[in-house]
């Protein structure tokens, strides 16, 4: 048994990261504004999902104006995703304006009810707009790279079968880290990084000392919502097909790997979606193995659940974040 | 028009004749007008019309029950569509009981749990495992299927069964604050589904994806209930419990504690109430409402699938109690009506308008666009606009005022209240 | 009242409480006497609301012990002290906001109603009867504290100082051995502090309950206190009677600073 899974483990490795590279990503959007305004942004998964969409339109529109032979495959791939930061970071400023902030004084109840209600109508009218062009809401989208490297592991090990790395996948951990690194820099670094971290601190203060929350609350969703599209690309060239309805369960993942991590925290959630994505990949290649049959791949979003659970029962403060109690 | 309004609040005689003359047209004309669902809907418009006459409470609950049990069956029986009216009316009933189950977990506890379909599933399946030949495949014996009369026991074990999985899924989850508590139900309900759709192996517990077939309609002394004119008897006899039951709660100790939890946890703590007990109560009945219901699912279905339990359904019950207002029952009830004849009667017809006008040619409406595959975004655009415009709902929820004379006790007062000089 | 009464309602010993580097409460002893008025007063930030807060349960103590009539209620959870005597009320008002006045005192009620899910359901007599009597109690709690004619009002629509005396009304529905009340007085104008004097003397002569308060307003602490506790950065620096209190020059200094000191100046 175990040598079957040893087989297969480096593969495992390989797609886990990439999976948990892209969870890491969207897993910041949920953190950033989380720490900002302490709301989960349920409609941070249909931004995702939005991205996606958005990446295989602009790869027809430059299908169409045959822009795409001309132009070197990564200078298509990073202008579209730069278009897509664009689009859905304008996406998640227009939802903050329309449904979040008459409601910042509102109880959190009617918040998070709002939000929910933004996910939704995202969903139907992407549905809307992709049924209408193309008859038909799931849509396979055009492949940017499609070489694939071997790694001959079979031939250092016996332990090991050959795994392969699409290009793809490279090109997903270039664009993560240079999105993880740049953030990074930005929160910790610049100007405005240093007032996003004041008024997640504390709003009055940070207002007092003449930071203009709004802005800095407008500037939150829009890096965040941009990094959340910019993985919808990524994730619409590794795995080829989309629907309007991918952004639900990778939300929840996405979410899954920011508590994992500790809220708020922008360096947990990188580290939580990488746990989270290997986990999972191991999950769904090994669990029918280690169950003997009875329970496969099929399971493998109970799995990411029940780790959920896990670390909301026994460590609810997320593995780097700090507990937070109200003051009473 | 305003002198006609008070007018009217001031004299019951009036009210009461304009509600009967208005409960006899309608019925009146559905009775005697085929497939007119505006008709339909008018009447069931008298129960609205009737919570806001000035009536006591005692009377208007007459008047209701009379409509619910006797007039509205009749009336419906005129025509060939009696069948689709009473499937209407039993869906309502069916709604109304989940979303008043869900208000004690929202509206009164203040807990928003996204994946409350789960329990309705749990219900249904509790049903149907037993009442077709699939627990055989568990239970040695061939014991199965249970006869339909078992039906009238599944209620309460289905009921009993879900709250016991609101426990489950409540206990983890509730120590944590409440903002995770969306996203984790949300996750549960899901779940539920995947475990469901695919718990044919190791034993074959559901039947995966092919679903249950064949479920035992219920049986009553030998008399089968198949159509929905007979289920509809079954749901308003378990909705007016259901509906008793809340209103018991809400004003007990009970449903004070939710409140307290709901406006203040640290105040509520402070007071005695232990938090984790009270939120798993509220979880733990507002489940088992849900739980039951879905046991009348199952029998009056025949056949249930994972397919009918998914997200959107637990959407649809979310809207029903937002749209209503969060913690009153009036408002909940409304919602609840409105959302599933919007679902069941609105959107279908109107789809079916437009794809004619499509065939004459008069007007061209793309099928991407189809009223009914527009449920989530005319679901999501209601959220938005109630979270924003209308927080409070259709009906707000109102605290019930004491009269003077019940809490003013013969006896003296503790002492005196000082009366300080200005 | 005797003042040499040997009992004590409420014991603290060496008390600690630290929030990462700070330490807000540090080693506090103090003994607060049954059926009287005891104040916990110091600068802001001196560790008051804290040392409340374990007392309470909702903070569970670094180190040290308390004590309520000889057992001790740490690590006991905040429902079921309260359950043990203590009721209390909060700086920052916690109302449950759109419940009416009276809900609100009944709420306070809980830990002496026995209701449970299968008697309200059914409605039996029993359960009736307990809940007229509630409210019976309830409206009589409102009159005591004077807010008997708003009993049917959303309790977020009384005025500030209603709603601080609601508080207490609910904290006195517990039927509490030790009331503690946070800065009861804050964001009062005159009148209402000195109508809120009067009735906390009431609730401890007539009630016989014992009351520790937190209070910035030393007039009032002054003239209800049987007993002070001053705090200061997390450490007792002193405690007695008013008259002790007043003219201690560690007191005055934590309060106005070293130079005030020598100056002759009255808190």
């Amino acid at each position: 048994m175990f040598s079957s899974i040893l087989q297969t483990l480096p593969q495992v490795l390989i797609d886990g990261l990439a999976l948990g590279a892209i969870y890491a990503v969207v897993a910041l959007g949920y953190t950033m504004v989380y720490g900002i305004l302490e709301l989960i942004n349920f409609a941070h998964g249909e931004i995702f999902m939005t991205g996606a969409f958005v990446e295989t339109a602009v790869l027809f529109i430059f299908q169409g104006a045959g822009w795409l032979t001309d132009m070197p495959a990564w200078l298509s791939y990073v202008l579209i995703i730069l278009i897509a930061m664009l689009v859905t970071g304008a996406l998640g400023v227009g939802i903050e304006r329309v449904a979040y902030r008459p409601l910042r004084k509102a109880p959190k109840l009617i918040l998070l009810i709002s939000a929910f209600g933004v996910s939704f109508v995202l969903q139907d009218v992407i549905r809307f707009i992709a049924e209408l062009k193309t008859g038909n809401y799931i849509i396979s989208t055009p492949q940017l790279f499609d070489q694939r490297y071997q790694l001959p592991l079979s031939s250092i090990s016996s332990w090991f079968t050959d795994a392969s790395v699409k290009a793809n996948t490279l090109f997903i951990f270039a664009i993560a880290i240079v999105l993880m690194i740049g953030l990074d820099i930005f929160v910790n670094r610049t100007k405005w990084g240093g007032a996003m971290r004041a008024v997640a601190q504390d709003r009055e203060t940070a207002s007092l000392m003449s930071i203009n929350v709004n802005k800095v609350i407008v500037l939150t969703f829009f890096i965040g919502s941009a990094l959340g599209g910019s993985t919808g690309v990524l994730f619409a060239q590794q795995y080829g097909t989309i629907d309007p309805y991918i952004g639900f369960i990778l939300g929840l993942k996405a979410f899954t790997a920011a508590v994992l991590g500790g809220i708020g925290n922008i360096r947990g959630a990188m580290f939580g979606g990488i746990v989270l994505g290997v986990l999972e990949m191991f999950a769904s290649s090994n669990l029918g193995i280690l169950t003997g049959g009875n329970f496969g791949a099929e399971y493998k979003d109970v799995f990411a659940f029940m780790i959920l659970i896990i670390v909301l029962i026994f460590k609810p403060e997320g593995i780097f974040g700090k507990a937070i109690k109200e003051k009473v | 028009m305003g002198k006609i309004q008070t007018m009217l609040q001031a004299n019951k005689l009036a009210q009461g004749l304009l509600l009967a003359a208005f409960i006899l047209v309608t019925a009146g004309a559905v009775y005697l007008i085929d497939r007119s669902v505006t008709a339909f809907l008018l009447m069931l418009a008298s129960l609205l019309l009737l919570y806001y006459t000035s009536f006591s409470n005692g009377m208007k609950w007459s008047i209701a029950v009379f409509l619910l049990v006797i007039v509205i069956p009749f009336a419906t029986s005129g025509g060939t569509s009696r069948e689709s009216y009473m499937e209407v009316a039993t869906q309502c009933g069916i709604y109304v009981a989940m979303a008043l189950g869900l208000n004690i977990v929202v509206g009164f506890a203040g807990l928003l749990d996204m994946g409350f379909i789960a329990f309705f599933a749990v219900g249904a399946y509790t049903y149907g495992i037993f009442a077709t030949g699939q627990a055989n495949n568990f239970i040695s014996g061939e014991l199965f299927p249970l006869s339909g009369g078992s039906f009238w026991i599944f209620i309460l074990i289905g009921g009993f069964i879900a709250g016991i999985f609101g426990i489950l899924l409540g206990l983890p989850v509730l120590r944590v604050k409440g903002d995770y508590l969306a996203i984790v139900t949300l996750g549960f309900g899901e779940i539920i589904r995947i475990i469901f759709n695919n718990l044919e192996k190791p034993v074959n517990i559901t039947n995966g994806a092919m679903g249950l077939s064949s479920i035992q309609p219920p049986d009553l002394f030998g008399f089968q209930f198949t159509f929905p004119h007979q289920f509809y008897f079954i749901v308003i006899g378990i909705l007016l419990i259901v509906i008793f039951a809340v209103r018991r709660l809400e004003h007990s100790r009970l449903g004070r504690s939710w409140k307290a939890v709901r406006e203040n946890e640290i105040a509520a703590q402070s007071m005695g109430i232990p938090l984790i007990r009270t939120k798993l109560m509220a979880f733990a009945i507002g489940a088992s409402f849900s739980g039951m219901m879905g046991v009348v699912f199952a029998a009056k279905q025949t056949f249930i699938d994972p397919t009918s339990f998914t997200l959107i359904e637990s959407i649809t019950i979310l809207v029903m109690v937002v749209l209503g207002g969060m913690g009153s029952v009036p408002g909940v009830i409304l919602g609840a009506s409105l959302v599933t004849i919007l679902n069941l009667q609105v959107l279908t017809e109107f789809t079916s308008w437009l794809n004619q006008l499509s065939q004459q040619g008069i007007f061209e409406v793309p099928n991407a666009l189809s009223p009914s595959k527009m449920q989530r975004f005319i679901f999501g655009m209601i959220l938005i606009l109630v979270a924003v415009f209308r927080p409070h709902g259709l009906i707000a929820a109102r605290n019930r005022k004491l009269p003077p004379e019940a809490v003013k006790d013969p006896s003296p007062p503790l002492s005196k209240p000082e009366v300080q000089p200005d | 009242m005797s003042d040499h009464q040997e009992h004590n309602v409420l014991k603290v010993t060496n008390l600690m409480k630290r929030f990462g580097g700070l330490t807000a409460v540090n080693g506090v002893n103090f003994d607060f006497p049954k059926g009287q008025i005891s104040a916990v007063i110091g600068p802001n930030g001196a560790g008051k609301t804290t040392f409340f807060n374990m007392i309470t349960g909702i903070y569970v103590p670094d180190k040290g012990n308390i004590e309520l009539d000889g057992e001790s209620i740490v690590n006991i959870k905040p429902d079921r002290i309260t359950s043990r005597g203590i009721a209390r009320t909060f700086q920052n008002i916690r109302l449950f906001g759109s419940m009416t006045v009276l809900e609100n005192v009944q709420v306070g009620m809980h830990i002496h109603l026995k209701t449970g899910i299968v008697g309200t359901l059914l409605n039996l007599p029993r359960v009736r009867h307990e809940e007229h009597d509630a409210q019976r109690e309830a409206y009589r709690l409102l009159e005591y504290v004077g807010l008997a004619e708003w009993y049917n009002e959303e309790a977020s629509s009384l005025s500030y100082g209603a709603q601080r005396r609601l508080e207490i009304a609910r904290a006195l529905a517990a039927k509490p051995k030790v009331l503690l009340l946070d800065e009861p007085a804050a964001g009062m104008n005159p009148r209402e502090t000195s109508e809120l004097t009067g009735l906390i003397r009431r609730i401890q002569q007539e009630l016989n309950i014992s009351i520790i308060l937190i209070e910035h307003d030393m007039k009032l602490v002054m003239e209800l206190s049987h007993h002070i506790l001053v705090l200061d950065h997390g450490e007792k620096i002193a405690e007695g009677g008013p008259e002790d209190i007043r003219s201690n020059p560690k007191v005055i200094e934590a309060y106005l600073g070293k130079s005030a000191v020598e100056e002759e100046i009255q808190i």
